[in-house]
């Protein structure tokens, strides 16, 4: 019995450290850029419209990155325009405003964190594609980008329009 | 112990209520382009020549699109804790102001007295306009919308940014519905543009324009030319300007020995004790200080607003 137990829990251990670090090279990818955002479609009040294109080995886990690729995008990043969509600014456009708020940020985007309030994937929407020995996945997101902004102005990440008056 | 506690608290409080600045007020205004090419105008003959004006009253009142889009703007700018000035509210209350003025009289029969330049200063009184326009254009069967929104300093003309665009042709939507996504989808983009200049005013200071004019014959005799220790007193002004502008920003844009034009210039958004001032109280600085020895100058300011400040010396 032991010689079955023993090797059972070795496999099983082995395939959670591989997806741990796998999701620690997807935190990565998106701490450096690696992931594509662009518009959509008009969204209604309140959100934007984004399609996520994010890079991994794992397919499951380019797909669950998309929410907070998106939510880093918008916040970061921004995203071009055309055929009637319109471009938009990231929410925090000062160069190194990450690592003034890297502490809040780390927190916020951790697996779990509270990036997942203000994202939520539209179903039926994911598309993947392979490119050399992994994957791009691409999802459309609809962001809560009032609300977001609304928690990073109440955080003292971001002014809000009326301060200092 | 209590008590002087509560007193220092109290003027904390009273110190931090006046250092906020003086917030600016903003109005949805739709752009001349817009009135004249959907008929909201007024043709009025200056000297020989026939001139377009807006009619917003007009338009206000017959637009429905026009209804909407102002409420849209309004709602996103609520929002953001930033209500806007209503333009046609401000119309009825001008109107009821004048018509309630025209009534006043006196037991005597003595009628309100009121100069032109009063009813001048009660028409402008934005700080910020927000120009709008679209434009509906048809692709065949299908329509579509493409809108500016432009916010204009009022007291010194200058773009402080703008949104546009035009949205995706459509064969169902209607230009209501059309117009409302457009407001939508730029709204935050713009707002950006206009944090961008709240926060530059906020560092390097409001920027104001500021005239300097001379009352003709006036009683005291002086003019611009006039020298005080060998020094023109347009240099006089601009030397106070130099130690009381931020960073020593204006521009002598045009001077004669009547006029002169100072742009640019950039004014502290609080005075030395802490409290917020606009260009009216700078100005009143610059006037207290001409008015003194060995000058001795009497003046004349006169109000237009945060960012516009005129004086005319010789008389008060």
């Amino acid at each position: 019995m032991k010689k079955i137990i023993f090797p059972l829990l070795a496999v099983a251990f082995i395939l959670s450290s591989c997806a741990a670090a796998r999701q620690a090279r997807a935190n990565k990818d998106t701490n450096q850029f690696r992931y594509e955002i662009e518009c959509a479609g008009n969204a209604i009040q309140g959100t934007y419209l984004v399609k996520v294109w994010t890079y991994s080995r794992s397919a499951g886990i380019a797909e669950n990155q998309c929410r907070k690729n998106a939510v880093h995008g918008v916040i970061f990043k921004g995203y071009g325009g055309g055929q009637g969509c319109v471009s938009q600014r990231p929410m925090a456009a000062q160069p190194g405003i990450e690592n003034q708020y890297k502490d809040y940020f780390d927190s916020f985007f951790a697996d779990g964190g509270e990036f997942q309030k203000y994202a939520s994937i539209m179903s039926g929407t994911t598309e993947t594609v392979r490119v050399g020995n992994e994957y791009k996945v691409g999802v459309v997101v609809s962001v809560r980008k009032d609300d977001l902004r609304k928690a990073l102005e109440a955080a003292g990440i971001l002014k809000k329009l009326n301060s200092g008056f | 112990m209590k008590k002087s506690l509560f007193t220092i608290l109290l003027a904390l409080v009273a110190v931090v209520a006046s250092a906020q600045i003086k917030k600016p007020e903003l109005m949805v205004v739709p752009s001349d382009v817009w009135c004249i090419s959907n008929g909201y105008y007024t043709e009025v003959e200056n000297m020989g020549i026939i001139t377009k004006v807006p009619n917003y009253k007009q338009a206000l009142q017959e637009n429905m699109g026009l209804k909407l889009a102002i409420a849209k703007l309004n709602d996103l700018m609520a929002e953001r804790e930033f209500p806007l000035q209503s333009m046609e509210q401000m119309i009825k209350n001008l109107e009821q102001r004048r018509m309630e003025d025209n009534m006043t009289t006196s037991k005597a029969g003595n009628e309100l007295a009121e100069s032109p330049l009063d009813e001048v200063a009660r028409m402008a009184k934005c700080d910020i306009i927000l120009e709008l326009s679209w434009e509906v254009k048809d692709f065949g069967p299908k329509h579509s919308l493409s809108y500016i929104l432009e916010a204009r300093d009022a007291y010194t003309a200058k773009s402080i940014g703008a949104a546009s665009g035009t949205g995706a042709p459509s064969m169902t939507a209607d230009v209501d519905v059309l117009l409302e996504e457009a407001i939508v989808a730029n709204m935050d983009n713009f707002n950006l543009r206009l944090q961008d200049h709240f926060t530059e005013m906020q560092t390097i200071g409001r920027e104001i324009t500021l005239d300097i004019k001379v009352f003709a014959n006036n009683a005291a005799g002086i003019d611009l030319e006039t020298e005080y220790n060998g020094e023109e007193l347009v240099d006089v002004i601009e030397n106070w300007l130099q130690l009381n502008t931020i960073q020593g920003r204006f521009s002598r844009q045009y001077s004669s020995e009547n006029v002169a034009n100072f742009t640019q210039v950039r004014i502290p958004v609080y005075d030395e004790r802490g409290r917020a001032i606009d260009a009216n109280g700078f100005t009143k600085g610059l006037a207290k200080y001409l008015r003194q020895a060995p000058y001795n100058i009497p003046c004349k300011v006169m109000v237009k607003g945060l960012g516009r400040a005129v004086i005319v010396l010789g008389e008060k």
